[in-house]
């Protein structure tokens, strides 16, 4: 093996080591940096990596049943075919009346249900190659959510289950009705009613979003149109099933992303095509609906579904994540002459009418749901509707920067004939205050030429100083980094300590994204190891350049950062990383990054300016407990036990105490021995200190106590998502801290134990 | 089955020359056993290949022998058997399908996570034909890993390394396979 390949191997492994695609991807720029080759090598590498998985998985087993299936009948008849499902079958309590259509990832039918109610319905048969427990599964677990949804434009998903085939299935109420596109174009439908039926398809899919169901395949094929006494009403099918079909990410899993992808990518956020599978949102949704918005308006996608496919996967990832999309106006000017005719006239409209309807705020509109960093686009549903209704009523949209000119506009087009008289009065106005202009704008120039020439004069000056300073740091900073990559190769191996010694005297300033993974590593590496000085040094830096962008695992590493610094008694460094840590998730909804970011900057006294930035973040939450969230009990575990402490911080200890109870009240997968539990029993121990129940208090207290010290007795692991992290367990270890200390608990155990004062 | 403990025994000094003997023996117990297996288990049973060897380890080897040294190597060897047991019924069928001409697989890009596990099982095949002249250790790491459904335990006792090393191993491997499929097919 020659170095060259060494180089290769290691960088990929290491590169392996990054959770996360932004870090990953700085990491192998800066350790191929100078060497391309190399780099597209790597990446390559890591491209297929993520592909091999699936490729590899269950080809043996297949493989060896069908050879070992050939040994045993050996001379007999060719494999029978796998059979279909043909009309006319039952499948579970339904018969098969007639095919309804053929899709990217299963088949559609038209089946009579005989028991217990006889009714026609759609049944979707899913395709072979997916592990149809666990499909159906995943749909059991989001059934209660989906029985909640209750709208008109909504089609019910009624069941699920497995055919004798093995395929999983799904029924639907009936729906007969056309394509949403279609049906505008084959009534030529003009663009206002085309965007009242739009409005209506959002105002479906925010119900959903409020009972807590993304539906994440939203296309045209998924929005029906039928005619209720001659209105036409949108129903959205397939809810619940994308999410039952998509599953978690594992090696397994990629190869399912893999095929949707290929189902519908022209529809797809560019969250999805990351296929990182975990994160995907109700702006996912919005997304989906800026496209068909975009393909009603225009009659296309923004970006042409057969060309993404062709691309392959990468191009078509690279697409979705970079290119900006042509906003629906120009999309329409550059179509050929008859294509340009036939969709105006598919819209009552001609070309120019055309053109000029969709620039300016549908463009806007159509443009910011289309965002590519979610946070950018409307965050709700409504809010895209609300957008449309605006539009419709000649209101100024939120999405167009609010120019006054645009203002103005909107206002003359809404109040006709007031501003008929206004603008006699104004023209007057107008030229006395020009002649006044012109000569305050005489002395203005002058008086900038002469700054503009000084100014000049010491940017030459700092130029030259900077330029040999910048070569010096560039030196250092090209060494820094190449240590880095080193560290992340030894950490690859396990071989902690020397990576930490590479890194250890490296300027902190110097570090950039690249480093993130190394500097995580080894602060919880050192944290583990009960060394905590050196872990806040290592998670210092690692604030610093995390990505701005990842709330999530941004949050992650704040939650490490913190409890550490208490521990070691910095307050001043945790009062700024708290202020920091506010700043940066203050309008965050996302319940488990908002309960992190709520309890750890209660970890010590706050005050009343912090009481006061946290009030967004604990409203949020606990509407999401008695919201979403009662749902899901599994999910709104920590969240109960954050706004305890939020509470019980405010003074509020009443209040604080039944959080926490709510807490207690439940044993999830986390098990009896959590952190979490840990942490709500000395919440609640803390509140009855306060309330003057010291029995209650010593019980809560010995409780925490008596799960914090088992786990501290042992050596601290890093824990995982399920059952908490080492740095949960840090934030126990803190409270039960505080707990022990209050006044209230000391008299407590004075008063308990006189036997050994006396 | 005394000749078999024998053969390992050999194995751990010269390889080559048992290697070759034990091949053939092992082949023929694995085929004999899977014939037996299909008869008894409904046609759709997922069939473990890594459970047969297993099962093949226990029949042939006797009791007293049973160290962990000689099945290591008896896990290689069988592997490898597996490796050829099931190109061969691949091969086979993709002929049978192409109306019995043996042609170069040609499978673009996107088809290719949707390819039949028989012609996959080829492609794969052919890339660590390749692999094996790059790089050795890692061919036999796949080999064991992919055919023979070892453990990382089981191949790093085999190899004499680390089990973090044919974790790391394997990794690269399985990534350099598909790579090098992806862009040769």
């Amino acid at each position: 093996m020659n170095t060259r390949q060494a180089r290769e191997e290691a960088v990929f492994e290491a590169a392996l080591g990054y959770a996360h695609p932004g870090e990953r991807r700085a990491f192998v720029e800066q350790a191929c940096a100078g060497d391309p080759a190399l780099r597209d090598e790597v990446l390559a590498l890591l491209e297929a990596d993520a592909a091999a998985g699936q490729f590899f998985s269950g080809v043996i087993e297949t493989v060896s049943r069908n050879c070992l299936a050939d040994a045993a009948v050996s001379a007999a008849d060719p494999a029978p075919a796998v059979r279909d499902e043909q009309l006319g079958m039952v499948i579970g309590r339904y018969k098969l009346l007639e095919s309804l259509g053929e899709g990217g990832c299963g088949s559609v039918y038209m089946a009579e249900q005989q028991k217990p109610v006889r009714r026609r319905v759609a049944l979707k048969i899913i395709k072979l190659g997916m592990d149809t427990k666990s499909v159906i599964a995943r749909f059991e677990a989001e059934r209660q959510a989906l029985a909640m949804m209750d709208h008109p434009n909504i089609a019910r998903v009624l069941d699920a289950g497995a055919a004798e085939t093995g395929r999983p299935y799904f029924v639907m109420e009936l729906v007969r009705g056309f394509k949403i596109t279609e049906y505008c174009d084959k009534n030529n439908l003009p663009m206002a009613q085309r965007l009242d039926l739009f409005i209506k398809v959002c105002h479906a899919i925010q119900h959903a979003h409020q009972k807590g169901v993304i539906h994440r395949d939203i296309k045209p094929s998924n929005i029906l149109v039928t005619l209720h006494d001659g209105v036409p009403v949108p129903k959205v099918i397939d809810f619940g099933i994308a999410k039952a079909i998509d599953e978690p990410l594992t090696d397994k899993t990629m190869f399912t992303s893999y095929a949707q992808l290929i189902g519908t990518p022209a529809y797809m956020s560019p969250e999805q095509a990351e296929m990182s599978g975990l994160d995907i949102d109700t702006r996912s949704d919005v997304y989906s609906l800026g496209v068909l918005l975009y393909e009603l308006l225009t009659g296309r996608t923004p970006f042409d579904g057969q060309e993404l496919v062709k691309s392959g996967v990468d191009n078509l990832r690279r697409t979705l994540r970079e290119k900006e999309p042509a906003p629906p106006s120009t999309m329409v000017t550059t179509m050929q002459g008859n294509e340009l005719l036939a969709t105006a006239e598919r819209r009552r409209s001609e070309p120019v009418k055309l053109i000029t309807a969709l620039s300016g705020d549908l463009d806007w509109i159509v443009m910011t749901a289309l965002e590519k960093d979610r946070q950018r686009r409307y965050q709700t549903v409504n809010g895209l509707a609300l957008e449309v209704q605006r539009y419709l009523a000649n209101e100024p949209v939120m999405a167009r920067p609010p120019g006054r000119y645009y203002r103005f506009q909107k206002l003359v087009r809404r109040n006709k004939i007031i501003f008929a008289a206004g603008a006699a009065i104004a023209g007057a106005l107008i030229i006395g205050l020009g002649i006044s202009t012109v000569m305050f704008l005489r002395e203005r120039e002058a008086r900038k030429i002469a700054d503009d020439a000084t100014r000049r004069e010491m940017q030459l000056r700092e130029a030259a100083e900077q330029g040999r300073q910048n070569e010096m740091l560039l030196r250092q900073e090209a060494e820094s980094r190449e240590k880095v990559v080193q560290a992340a190769m030894l950490l690859r191996k396990s071989q902690y300590v020397e990576a930490d010694r590479l890194i250890a005297a490296l300027p902190p300033n110097q570090q950039n994204l690249a480093g993130a993974g190394v500097f995580r590593t080894l602060g919880e590496w050192h944290a583990l190891r009960g060394e905590w000085k050196p872990a806040a040094d290592r998670f210092t830096v690692l604030l610093q350049i995390n990505e701005p962008d990842e709330i999530y695992s941004a949050s992650m590493d704040f939650s490490m950062q913190t409890p550490v610094l208490v521990q070691i008694g910095n307050f001043a460094a945790y009062h700024q990383l708290r202020r920091e840590m506010i700043r940066r998730f203050a309008d965050v909804s996302d319940p488990q990054v908002a309960e992190r970011v709520l309890k750890n900057s209660l970890l010590a006294e706050p005050d009343s300016e912090v009481i006061r930035t946290l009030q967004p973040i604990a409203t949020y939450i606990s509407a999401y407990v008695k919201g979403i969230g009662a749902a899901y009990p599994e999910k709104t575990t920590w969240q109960y036990s954050a706004l305890g402490l939020y509470y019980y911080r405010q003074g509020d200890y009443a209040k604080a105490a039944a959080s926490c109870q709510d807490c207690l009240n439940y044993i999830g997968p986390d098990g009896p021995n959590s952190p979490r539990l840990a942490a709500a029993n000395l919440i609640a121990a803390l509140c009855d200190q306060r309330l003057g129940q010291p029995a209650a208090a010593q019980q809560h207290l010995a409780n925490g106590r008596r799960l914090v010290e088992a786990k501290f007795n042992r050596e601290l692991d890093r824990g995982n998502g399920f059952s908490g992290y080492w740095f949960d367990w840090m934030f126990a270890r803190t409270l039960l801290a505080e707990a022990q200390k209050n006044p209230a608990a000391r008299e407590d155990q004075s008063r308990s134990a006189p036997n050994i004062l006396k | 089955m005394n000749d078999v403990t024998q053969l390992l025994q050999v194995f751990g000094k010269d390889d080559g020359q048992a290697s070759n003997e034990l091949l053939p023996l092992v082949y023929k117990e694995l085929r004999l056993l899977a014939g037996a297996r299909m008869q008894r288990e409904s046609a759709g049973h997922t069939l473990q290949p890594t459970a047969l060897v297993h099962e093949a380890w226990l029949r042939m080897v006797g009791e007293a022998n049973r160290t962990w040294k000689n099945r290591a190597q008896f896990l290689a060897a069988a592997s490898e058997c597996m490796r050829r047991i099931l190109i061969e019924s691949a091969r086979r069928k993709a002929s049978l399908k192409r109306g019995g001409r043996q042609p170069r697989l040609n499978i673009d890009d996107l088809e290719l996570a949707a390819a039949a596990p028989d012609d996959k099982i080829l492609l794969i095949d052919e890339a660590i034909e390749r692999l094996q002249k790059a790089d050795p250790e890692k061919a036999r790491v796949v080999v064991m890993k992919f055919f023979g459904g070892m453990t990382n335990q089981e191949i790093a006792e085999n190899m004499g390394l680390t089990e973090r090393t044919i974790e790391r191993h394997w990794a690269y491997s399985r990534a350099w396979l598909f790579k090098t499929i992806r862009t040769e097919t």
